[in-house]
């Protein structure tokens, strides 16, 4: 390596951290929480690692747990490629490699102090959002009225249960769930998320609205939105796109111009309107 | 945690992408380090019904072939096409060109064209008989990428077979496009993996990989207006590894 | 820094004393086309060549390289190429190209893996003696270059003018004994050559100026153009490979035999490619043609200009132009249209 390029880092070099606790959530999901070999690790809601199983690849992962909460952090991978199909594989005390936090596109951690916070979220949506549902729940004070809706496609694709049950048994979050295609074990609303919108008590017009689920969630929660009259720089979107280096170099994340792995995986709905191919 | 079992059998073929097994020369012993070869008939004479990889090499002319190929898929948790027999129905698939079978039996096997063991049917690919877990292109086919398939799977991984066509890989390799040098190149609309081997080497891409999962026909319809040709010169080109190809199924 | 003179005999002579003690790559005869290549001879040096098959590029971001090697359950070690090199013969719209991929190498995250090798480089630049049948360098303002090369030759007839630009450049020069201080004969001879090639280069012409294109094509987002032109796309990625300014890449591992060490390795890849953006679960992005076929463009001509402070990301050398079989691939020729239908200003 040459003089000037040994006093940097490499960017893609990922480091080692161990699997401090392994299990399986249900059939296409894993939890996991890591801690890094050497170093601690801060970061923010909304950001995500590069996560490397040696011989299989690299795959992006956004942090599901919070900063408040210590003892390493928390990632769930839903089996879908190679890597993520490693992933599962691991358990306690297996090592592999990390790259970052990486992403600027955050949580709106601290804009949303003292405004009311509503998070929609679709399907596995919920885990990267939780990252910041728990933030908001650890500084309760500092933040309004918090909704958080959560619409599942099965009854057994539903994660985090026992959380969620715990939300929703607290006074100070109203937690609203719906399944789409539910079974007799299900009690609750049925369809999609949009549908529990309009069931949202605090107000929705001043309030910080975070947005996590498939593609195809996103065009119909912002209609709903819309009708209520939300501005667009208070919804918050978490975009999905192939980030493959997660620095800003290879190209896969681009959405026009912008590189997700580096202004988002968050980005706020007005700043999405130079960004034809978001939505 | 003991050795994968692997089989290695022959369907109709010339047997030369085994050969390409064989001169793997010192990296065969590393491969035979990762797994036990339990049947081999063009390297070993012994037999086995147990195995975890079969890899399938040839393409499937006759009735019995099918039954044999179907106890093969049973017996194995993963099923590897090998070569563009197995992979297309390579170059055995001319035949299906023809509407009279039996015409074609006697022109190739004349007075013998009744025995039993010709009682052959239109060709297919192995993955129109049986589900095929990995494809290994190309007649014959690359070493490098064989093996890259066989660690990947050795490992529990998905090899990473390109969906680009060759032409990715000839003009990462400098080459200038033999179009321009008036050959009928299929580069454009063949799976890339070989390293554009063939045009590297001055000749045109004969398509032995098969087509891309999308190929674009407008564009090929153009570009042979535009170089004053007109279908059949494509089609004649097409004919060696294309004929009747149905889309392979890629797991 | 200094400007000489050199005889070309003399310069043949200094181009082998190089190659005896250095690593030298430089353009060459490959059948009726050059390229860039190992130089044994100076005799196979061509200056007066017309555009290589492939961009220098790839002496900074080969085709394929290894970024690390790992060991299962171990740790990751980063490797690299760090042999010294002389580039022999980049063209000046190449030139332009390398400051750009070096700006955005270095920005934002260090590429150390790109910069390595760019830093160990010596670039011997050198203005174009004969146009090629694609070439637009003037009409994007890359027909002569001001920075980034280490010495830059000028062909005035019987001798080049060779100015060294860095510290690296002078010392290379200094190899030259029979090189004289330029004249003003010799400088205006230069003068004359840039002068020419400003205007020559130019077998494309663009309708504007190329700082108007980031404009241009921000109203021109749902033109028909990219329906018509896709319409006969490949898809095959010729545009992104031959192009000195795309840079996009896949990283992937491999294993060794021993199922426990291994490399993990990154590629050229190209944003006209089925499956670029598509991720696990199988959605892709972009699953049109039009869109990636649009997407190139705009990355030439919008989205690496708001990276790199304006430059425009083409550079006019044609090669997309020429390896494009169904002749769809020219940015000037979608530029115009656009320009025809949208107008200026």
């Amino acid at each position: 390596m040459c003089q000037c390029c040994a006093e940097k880092k490499d960017i893609y070099l990922p480091e080692l951290a161990t699997v401090m606790d392994a299990k399986a959530m249900n059939v296409t999901e894993r939890y996991l929480r890591l801690a890094m070999d050497d170093g601690p690790f801060d970061f923010v809601p909304g950001q995500f690692v590069e996560v490397s199983v040696a011989g299989i690849g690299e795959a992006p992962i956004t942090i599901s747990s919070s900063p408040t909460q210590n003892g390493g952090f928390e990632l769930v991978v839903r089996k879908v490629g190679n890597v993520t199909k490693a992933i599962h594989n691991l358990n306690k005390g297996d090592k592999l490699g990390i790259r970052g936090p990486l992403g600027d596109g955050m949580y709106p951690v601290d804009e949303a102090k003292g405004k009311n916070v509503v998070f929609i979220c679709g399907g596995i949506g919920l885990v990267p959002q939780r990252s910041f549902v728990n933030y908001v729940l650890d500084n309760r004070d500092d933040y309004g009225e918090v909704t958080i809706l959560q619409g599942t496609k099965e009854y057994d694709q539903r994660l985090f249960t026992d959380e969620v049950a715990a939300w929703d048994k607290r006074d100070d979050v109203q937690m609203l769930e719906t399944i789409d295609l539910p079974d007799k074990r299900w009690k609750s609303n049925v369809g999609v998320v949009t549908k529990l919108i309009p069931m949202i008590k605090s107000e929705l017009k001043s309030a910080v609205v975070l947005v996590c689920g498939p593609p195809v969630m996103y065009k119909f929660v912002l209609m709903s939105l819309e009708e209520h009259e939300v501005p667009h720089e208070n919804i918050f979107l978490n975009l999905e796109r192939k980030m493959k280096c997660g620095v800003g170099k290879c190209g896969h994340c681009q959405i026009n111009s912008t590189y997700t792995c580096m202004d988002g995986p968050v980005f706020r709905y007005s700043d999405l309107a130079t960004m034809p191919e978001a939505i | 945690m003991s050795k994968p079992k692997i089989a290695i059998f022959d369907f109709a073929c010339c047997e030369g992408c085994q050969l390409q097994i064989v001169n793997l020369e010192e990296e065969l012993l590393d491969l035979l380090g990762g797994a036990d070869v339990v049947e081999w008939r063009e390297a070993m004479s012994e037999k086995c019904d147990e195995y975890d990889i079969a890899i399938i090499e040839g393409s499937i002319t006759r009735l019995e072939d099918e039954e044999r190929l179907k106890l093969i898929r049973s017996r194995a948790k993963i099923l590897i096409a090998l070569g563009a027999c197995a992979t297309i129905g390579g170059i055995n698939k001319l035949k299906n060109n023809f509407d009279d079978l039996d015409e074609v039996k006697k022109c190739v096997y004349g007075k013998d064209a009744n025995k039993p063991h010709l009682a052959t049917q239109p060709t297919k690919a192995v993955d129109e008989v049986v589900q095929v877990d990995a494809y290994v292109h190309g007649c014959p086919i690359d070493r490098k990428e064989f093996t890259y398939i066989m660690r990947c799977l050795l490992m529990g991984k998905e090899p990473e077979i390109p969906e680009y066509p060759v032409c990715v890989e000839c003009k990462a390799k400098g080459n200038p496009c033999l179009w321009e040098y008036g050959q009928v190149c299929l580069g454009p609309i063949i799976r890339a993996g070989c390293g554009a081997r063939c045009p590297s080497n001055g000749f045109r891409c004969f398509g032995c990989r098969g087509y891309i999962d999308n190929p674009n026909v407008d564009a090929a319809k153009d570009v042979i207006d535009k170089f004053g040709l007109n279908i059949d010169d494509l089609k004649t080109k097409m004919v060696l590894f294309g004929s009747r190809q149905e889309p392979t199924i890629h797991g | 820094m200094s400007v000489k003179k050199i005889a070309k005999k003399d310069f043949v002579e200094f181009v082998e004393t190089l190659i005896r003690k250095e690593r030298v790559f430089g353009v060459q005869a490959k059948g009726d086309r050059f390229d860039f290549a190992p130089l044994e001879s100076a005799q196979d040096l061509r200056l007066d060549y017309d555009v290589t098959l492939q961009p220098p590029k790839k002496f900074f971001q080969p085709p394929a390289e290894v970024l690390m090697t790992f060991e299962v359950g171990g740790g990751y070690q980063s490797q690299y190429d760090d042999e010294p090199f002389v580039l022999l013969g980049v063209h000046p719209y190449d030139m332009v190209a390398i400051n750009q991929m070096d700006e955005l190498f270095s920005q934002d995250n260090y590429d150390t893996h790109y910069m390595t090798r760019r830093n160990n480089a010596t670039i011997v630049a050198c203005d174009v003696a004969k146009p090629s049948e694609n070439v637009f360098a003037s009409s994007m303002g890359t027909a002569v270059v001001k920075s980034g090369y280490d010495v830059l030759l000028t062909d005035i007839g019987d001798s080049y003018v060779c100015e060294a630009a860095t510290e690296k450049g002078e010392k290379l020069m200094a190899a030259a004994k029979k090189a004289v201080p330029a004249d003003d004969a010799a400088l205006k001879s230069r003068e004359a050559v840039w002068a020419k090639n400003k205007k020559g280069l130019n077998r494309h012409e663009l309708k504007c100026d190329p700082a108007y294109l980031p404009k241009l094509l921000a109203k021109a987002y749902k033109h028909p153009v990219w329906e018509e032109r896709a319409k006969t796309c490949f898809s095959c990625g010729s545009c992104n490979q031959v192009c000195p300014t795309c840079y996009c890449f896949n990283v992937q591992d491999d294993v060794n035999w021993d199922m426990k060490t291994g490399k993990r390795e990154r590629a050229w890849d190209g944003c006209l490619l089925d499956g670029f953006t598509k991720v696990a679960g199988e959605h892709e992005f972009r699953k049109q043609r039009a869109d990636r076929f649009r997407h190139r463009i705009y990355r030439k001509g919008m989205y690496v200009p708001e990276k790199i402070g304006g430059q425009i990301a083409c550079v006019g050398c044609g090669r997309c132009v020429a390896a494009c079989l169904p002749d769809i691939a020219n940015p000037v020729a979608v530029y115009n249209r656009l320009i025809d239908d949208l107008g200026i200003g």
